[in-house]
């Protein structure tokens, strides 16, 4: 092995080094849990949509159910995995991506407010049963009476076909 | 070299593990998500426990044919006579305490909401007969106001500095009625929608990827009218998987000053209009397509000119990669002599939000280019060729540090500009 070959290979190494170091983790990735159903205020006028179609609500270029009712979003707070479902697979933004969004979107004066927080599957609860035109996310095992859950590509939640997961 | 790429290695992995000592441990995020799921345990042993005593209700899935809340409050009115003091008056505090949640919730008309963004910058040009140095950029406020569900206003205005005062503009003006998803009407002052750039980005520097706009679309500049007074129909277009939208407008076109839309009045009876239709496909999220045309008439004081701009665009707004490719054609035609000339303009970016380092570095790339005629009589020579590479650091959410290298000639016959650029902006 001459010196410009031990070279390359020290090049090499310390590359690959580099790129191991600064990768981030498969653990912060990997998720697994309940499948997510969407849930709407019963007097909502839909029952099934497709995922572009949700994705289109939660993006704010739908924001009326009907011209009478406006989509009222909820979401989650950070942490909770529900939210991370909606922006891995709604979404597909980062929690950055996702704060920088919604900020221009108002600026571009395309929505007037960003989706509501909610804290807790109770305060979910009460708000989407309470709110008309309200469409929110909960684990499928938490979902509770009176809130309509919604097909996905006409899937319900534990479909093997079912995406929110 | 080999030493100076060991310096480099070793100062790369010492940032790395500073920002990693930095960031919340993912133990940390795993014990808060644990918590959360504590909680979550919690809520559903109140659930169970309430539905002891509560009379038993059908299962949750197949909720979707449950009565309305209006129905079950009627039924929980009547159920006290039924079910005892004890579970019935535990049920009407639930409800109070629902109804509360809900109301607070709700939104509250007006609901005024303020978002500043702001800008320092720093610059060194070898051009001649400039300075290197730091300069503010424009301090900018933006309002956003719910007057009812169907009635939104939105204003923008910004603070200038200048070498003697700061200036105050009122950037954008807007209330708009909405009638649906199809159809929303608004007047006011506007970022005229031609091409993509001059209304995805508006004056905070902190929402593009670059420290400054692409200069046929700059604020102040002549090339398209940037602003816009007058009324906008706007919408989505029922169009299945295409995802097509429209802008169409009336306004009052460019001023006497032809970089100034007409705020106080046109200076002629011929008011402009604009139309602009895009598309963003469901199967490509991400990429979105579209054109526009602007017809005005502009009154000089060297005669009538008829204008006519055409642009079009294609973007991938991912990060992974971004891609942004916009062209406007401008043609000016005298009135008088029919003279007709054409002006061109375009630029491509390229962006790419690397995955370490938490995703907040994207290095940048851009191409502009800018053609006026010899014979163009509207403008002044615009002729102008920029290459910008740059980096892109998120600081946090809200805050961001930008460097850019630029190189760039501008006119016939210019020497070439190397120039370094640096800008911190945030929003607040």
């Amino acid at each position: 092995m001459n010196a410009t070959t031990k070279r390359v290979v020290m090049i090499v190494w310390v590359l690959s080094s580099l790129l191991v170091a600064m990768a981030p983790s498969g653990a912060q990735t990997t998720r697994s849990g309940a499948d997510i159903a969407v849930v709407v205020h019963p007097d909502t006028p839909v029952s099934d949509l497709s995922l572009s179609d949700v994705r289109k609500v939660l993006l704010g270029e739908r924001q009326y159910w009907s011209s009478k009712l406006p989509v009222v979003l909820l979401i989650r707070a950070p942490v909770a995995r529900e939210r991370d479902v909606v922006l891995r697979v709604i979404y597909q933004m980062s929690e950055a991506q996702f704060k920088q969004y919604w900020v221009a979107k108002i600026f571009r004066a395309e929505a007037a407010s960003p989706p509501k927080i909610v804290y807790s599957n109770d305060m979910q609860y009460e708000l989407i049963s309470g709110i008309p035109g309200a469409i929110g996310f909960i684990d499928a095992r938490n979902v509770r009476p009176g809130l309509k859950v919604l097909r996905v590509d006409g899937h319900l939640p534990g479909d093997k076909e079912y995406p929110l997961r | 070299m080999l030493r100076a790429l060991s310096i480099f290695a070793v100062v790369l992995l010492a940032g790395a593990a500073v920002r990693a000592q930095g960031s919340p441990s993912a133990d940390q995020g795993e014990q808060v998500r644990m918590l959360l799921e504590r909680v979550q345990q919690l809520e559903k042993r109140v659930l169970e426990l309430e539905a002891r005593q509560a009379p038993p209700q059908a299962g949750a899935i197949s909720a979707a044919n449950e009565p309305s809340p209006q129905l079950r409050a009627q039924q929980a009115a009547q159920a006290p006579a039924a079910a005892g003091p004890g579970p019935g008056q535990h049920q009407h505090e639930m409800q109070e305490q629902q109804a509360a949640t809900v109301q607070q919730m709700e939104t509250h008309y007006p609901s005024l909401q303020i978002r500043g963004f702001g800008d320092v910058d720093f610059s060194a040009t070898d051009q001649k007969g400039t300075t290197s140095g730091f300069n503010l950029g424009q301090l900018d406020l933006h309002l956003a106001s719910a007057l009812s569900h169907k009635v939104s206003y939105f204003a923008e205005i910004t603070f200038n500095a200048h070498p003697t005062d700061y200036t105050v503009e009122v950037e954008r003006n807007i209330i708009r009625y909405d009638y649906n998803d199809y159809f929303k009407l608004s007047f006011g002052r506007y970022h005229t929608p031609i091409g993509y750039w001059n209304t995805a980005f508006h004056h905070g520097a902190w929402l593009q990827t670059t420290i400054s706009r692409p200069d046929f679309v700059r604020f102040g500049g002549t090339f398209i009218p940037v602003h816009f007074v007058g009324l906008l129909a706007e919408g989505n277009i029922p169009s299945g998987g295409a995802g097509l939208s429209y802008n169409v407008g009336v306004g009052n076109g460019r001023g006497s000053m032809i970089n100034r839309p007409g705020d106080a009045g046109d200076n002629n009876d011929n008011r402009a209009w604009v139309a602009n239709i895009y598309s963003r496909p469901q199967r490509f999220y991400g990429l979105q397509l579209g054109a526009s045309v602007y017809r005005d008439k502009i009154t000089l004081a060297g005669g009538d000119f008829r204008e006519w701009i055409s642009d079009a665009y294609v973007v991938w707004t991912k990060e992974t990669p971004e891609f942004l490719a916009e062209f406007a054609n401008v043609n000016h035609r005298k009135v008088l002599t029919n003279l007709s000339t054409n002006s061109e303009a375009f630029y491509v970016q390229l962006g790419y939000r690397l995955p370490w380092f938490e995703r907040s570095v994207k290095p940048y790339y851009r191409f502009e280019y800018t053609h006026t005629p010899l014979s163009e009589q509207v403008f002044t020579n615009q002729d102008l060729v920029v290459s910008t590479l740059g980096v892109r650091y998120d600081i946090t959410n809200y805050a961001a540090f930008k460097t850019e290298y630029r190189n760039f000639r501008r006119g016939i016959g210019e020497p070439r500009v190397n120039g370094w650029f640096a800008q911190t902006d945030f929003t607040f």
